[in-house]
C-alpha cells in the first residue's frame, strides 16, 4: 500500500520544483470544464506537467467527483478560506502555517470563492467547518486537529514518505 | 425541541453549553466567544456576532475515540447552531482520564 502510494505521488507530483510553496487550485465553470491553475510564486519553471492530473476536463464530472479527484490527486489538499499566501481566516491561516513547517507540496482551493466546492466539501467529508485537510486522500480534520497532530508527531509520521518523495524526485 | 422564538431569547453560548452537557454529558466546559477576533472575516459579513468559539470540553464519551470522532460528536450536537450562523469552532475534547494524566 505504502508502495503504491507513493508511485502515485511521485507521478502525481513528480519533479514538483519548489516543495514548499503552494499550488492553488480554482475551478469557476464547471459546465465548460474545469479550469485548474498551479501558481507557484516566484518560479519561472511553472510548467503545466506540475498542475494537478486529474481528468477535470471531463465535461461530466459531479462536484462530488471534482472534491474525490481533488484528495486522490493531491497528497495534501486544503480547501480553505482565502489562499495559503493570503489566507482570510486565522483558522485556515494557522493551518498553512503548519503544513508549511514540512517540506510538502501543499494543494489548496479558496472555497470563499467557490461556494459549491465549498458545500460538496462538507457533504463529502460530513465536516461542517473550514479549513478541511486531507493527506493522501485521508480526512485529518481542521486546524485544531492539525495542530495537535503537529505538536504530538503525527503529522511528521503521516507526512514523512511524501517529503522524501518530493527530495527524491528533485 | 423548544421553539426557534425561545432560543433567540438565549446567547448562543447559553445554548451550545445546554446541548454539551445534555448530550456530551460534559464535566468540564468552557465555552468563549471569540467572534470579535473574526470581525470583518469575509465569511462573517452580514452576520451579528456569535460566530466563532472556543470550547474546551472534558467528556468520559470521547474514550476510546480519535480527534476526528470527537470533533464529529461536538459538531452533531451543535448541528442546529451550525446550520443557524455558527462559522467555526476552536475545539479541545478531552477525557477525564486525559486530563487527570496531565495534572
Amino acid at each position: 500500500m505504502a508502495r503504491l502510494l507513493s508511485n502515485i505521488i511521485l507521478k502525481g507530483i513528480g519533479g514538483y520544483p519548489v516543495a514548499n510553496s503552494a499550488r492553488i487550485i480554482s475551478g469557476s465553470s464547471y459546465q465548460n470544464g474545469m479550469k485548474y491553475f498551479s501558481t507557484v510564486p516566484n518560479d519561472p519553471d511553472t510548467h503545466e506537467d506540475f498542475r494537478p492530473s486529474s481528468k477535470l476536463e471531463s465535461h461530466s464530472l459531479s462536484l462530488k467527483d471534482i472534491v474525490e479527484q481533488d484528495v486522490k490527486d493531491n497528497p495534501v489538499m486544503i480547501y480553505m478560506k482565502g489562499v495559503p499566501d493570503f489566507p482570510q481566516c486565522g483558522f485556515s491561516s494557522l493551518a498553512v502555517r503548519v503544513l508549511r513547517h514540512y517540506n510538502v507540496p501543499i494543494s489548496a482551493r479558496n472555497i470563499l470563492e467557490d461556494p459549491e466546492i465549498k458545500n460538496a466539501v462538507k457533504g463529502f467529508s460530513s465536516w461542517p467547518t473550514f479549513p478541511q485537510i486531507f493527506i493522501k486522500g485521508e480526512f485529518i480534520g481542521g486546524s485544531d486537529i492539525i495542530l495537535t497532530m503537529h505538536q504530538n508527531g503525527e503529522l511528521k509520521e503521516k507526512l514523512k514518505d511524501i517529503a522524501s518523495s518530493v527530495e527524491k524526485s528533485e | 425541541m423548544t421553539s426557534r422564538g425561545a432560543n433567540a431569547l438565549l446567547s448562543r453560548a447559553i445554548r451550545m453549553e445546554t446541548k454539551l452537557k445534555s448530550v456530551l454529558e460534559a464535566s468540564v466546559l468552557e465555552i468563549e466567544d471569540v467572534s470579535h477576533q473574526h470581525a470583518g472575516h469575509a465569511a462573517v459579513k452580514g452576520s451579528e456576532g456569535e460566530t466563532h468559539f472556543n470550547v474546551r470540553i472534558v467528556s468520559p464519551n470521547f474514550d476510546g475515540q480519535n480527534l476526528v470522532k470527537r470533533h464529529r460528536m461536538v459538531y452533531d450536537a451543535l448541528a442546529d447552531e451550525l446550520q443557524s450562523g455558527l462559522h467555526a469552532l476552536s475545539i479541545v475534547a478531552k477525557t477525564p482520564q486525559e486530563v487527570a494524566q496531565n495534572k
